[in-house]
């Protein structure tokens, strides 16, 4: 196998409602992929894409819709999606293209617009659960979530208000993103006095919906060192899958993400994440997840992540950052885009171009993880520079 | 950046208003048919991997570990569980605000690995907590259709 660098990478604002196009969205962040790497279009191999359901843009076989926006006219193109998982699939795909010897450059790009479904895009998640055990009963993503919260809280007897700080932290993180929907200084008791969705879920413990696209250049060890000074490496990848008979799992603990991240940290050489790993995206599109993420990474020990977290060892200048991008709940969370963004934000972070974002102390390794289909899918890259 | 300034409704630039014209009509599936054909007599049933000692509830056709085939192997579980986790619910599936709140939960059945999620009934929120036994109840014998919907609500068992 070949090594694999990231040399490049665009993202979109992220806004509720875009007026651009999901295609209009897909070119304008790989487009500036291209141009923060001075390559063109004619430098480009292959073009892999991330999205997440058709039924959010309401395009059926969304893949090739998005191909040209995506810089694939003509160019060998696969579409990958594991749900909310398929932003950090995303590069590992385009790593097997490049790893394998077959291209020397590949774009990887996601993209989701939710806006466009009415009269919630929620709906649409309708249809991901069981047609005759469960969809009669009307689920919701919010409850199902809420119930796996319900369980992580009360098996490690954390409380609400300490998993509230994760909101806190990540709003406050995004106001130096520039790309941020949803950035603020909001406190603890803002977090309990927002709407209840479904007890234990706030308002302000959820990302929102988010229209935004994402992209990055992937090139071969002889093809990056030509490109830049500064390659990042993909060290290691891994992905894994649970039942999915999603009741049938304790769902106190992300098992789906620990198999995915062993895979990965094996291939990195990884042997302690806790002392090796300098920067983390835990994927977060819910207050608890970044906790129930840190633990299933294993960042912290189970049961451990909320003291840690009160402790200030998540914040951006603690010992190990967590979501200094803003994350999911203070950036936003157009699905796949929103995952591209976290590996993007490692990816500035260890090349040290993060700008007012950047975590102190010289990071050289960082991961990033993201979670989805219906609640089991895990996948987890490590980047080194 | 080439993306506009933030506007409140899809509907403030132009637009063509569309949908995905399709409805569907599912099949339950061989272990399905088992399945709701006893729930019409008022049973729940799983299925038994004696190789990996687990019990699916709802049951199935293979058992996706060892991939052993179930369909000789169903069993009778009983209609009684612990709520194994809870949330109360205030919106709709598709986001509109809920006059009445309910409240759901993963029901463990009894003696299986299996779970439900089901509705909680006759029992107020406050009083719901992880691990309590509950009980399903079942329509009337003569409203009941062979679907998940036959069973009203899993309640506290007394």
């Amino acid at each position: 196998m070949r090594r694999v660098a990231i040399v490049g990478a665009g993202l979109t604002k992220f806004y509720r409602n875009t007026q651009e196009t999901p295609k209009e969205l897909a070119y304008e962040a790989t487009k500036m992929a291209l141009d923060s790497c001075e390559m063109k279009l004619s430098d480009i191999d292959c073009v892999v894409n991330g999205t997440a359901p058709d039924a959010f843009d309401g395009v059926h076989m969304k893949g090739e819709y998005l191909s040209d926006g995506s810089g694939a006219y003509r160019k060998p193109y696969m579409r990958h999606f594991v749900g909310g998982g398929t932003g950090v699939l995303s590069p590992i795909h385009g790593w097997f293209h490049v790893a394998s010897g077959m291209f020397d450059t590949c774009l990887v790009v996601a993209e989701e617009k939710m806006s466009s479904a009415y009269p919630h895009p929620a709906g649409a998640f309708l249809t991901i659960f069981d047609h005759t055990t469960e969809q009669p009963l009307y689920p919701t993503l919010i409850y199902i979530f809420a119930i796996e919260m319900n369980r992580f809280m009360t098996t490690h007897g954390y409380r609400k208000e300490d998993i509230a700080l994760v909101a806190v932290k990540n709003k406050k993180n995004a106001l130096d993103h520039p790309s941020a929907q949803i950035p603020g200084e909001v406190t603890v008791q803002d977090v309990l006095n927002s709407e209840i969705m479904a007890w234990p879920v706030n308002r302000l413990d959820i990302s929102p919906t988010s229209d935004g696209a994402a992209c990055i250049v992937l090139a071969a060890e002889h093809v990056a060192r030509r490109i830049t000074e500064k390659p990042i490496w993909i060290d290691g990848c891994g992905w894994s899958l649970d039942t999915a008979y999603w009741c049938t799992r304790d769902l106190y603990y992300p098992d789906y993400l620990e198999v995915a991240a062993r895979q990965a940290y094996k291939m990195a050489g990884i042997k302690e994440p806790h002392k090796e790993i300098h920067v983390a995206e835990p994927y977060d599109p819910f207050t608890y997840k970044e906790l129930h993420h840190i633990e299933g990474l294993m960042l912290a020990p189970r049961g451990k992540s909320v003291e840690m977290l009160v402790n200030g060892h998540f914040n951006r200048d603690g010992n190990l950052p967590t979501s200094p991008s803003g994350g999911l709940l203070g950036v936003g969370n157009p699905i796949a885009a929103a995952g591209l963004m976290k590996i993007m934000e490692v990816y500035l972070q260890l090349k040290g171009a993060a700008g007012k974002r950047q975590v102190p102390g010289n990071p050289t390794c960082g991961v990033a993880n993201a979670w989805g289909d219906l609640m089991q899918v895990g996948t987890v890259v490590v980047l080194r520079k | 950046m080439a993306l506009i300034e933030r506007f409140q409704k899809t509907t403030d630039v132009g637009y063509w208003e569309g949908q995905i014209p399709m409805n569907y009509i599912y099949t339950v599936g061989r272990a399905g048919e088992k399945f709701f054909r006893e729930i019409i007599a008022g049973k729940l049933f799983g299925a038994r991997c004696d190789v990996c000692k687990i019990t699916y509830v709802p049951p199935r056709t293979y058992c996706e570990k060892c991939f052993a085939r179930l369909e000789e192997s169903y069993v009778e579980v009983g209609t009684k569980g612990t709520v194994h986790t809870f949330t109360q619910c205030y919106e709709t599936f598709d986001g509109v605000k809920k006059k009445d709140p309910s409240i759901v939960a993963v029901i463990r059945i009894d003696g299986t690995d299996g779970g439900l999620v089901h509705w909680l009934g006759e029992v107020d929120f406050e009083k719901v907590s992880i691990g309590m036994p509950v009980e399903a109840v079942f329509k009337a014998k003569k409203d009941r259709e062979g679907n998940i919907l036959d069973i009203k609500y899993f309640k506290p068992v007394k």
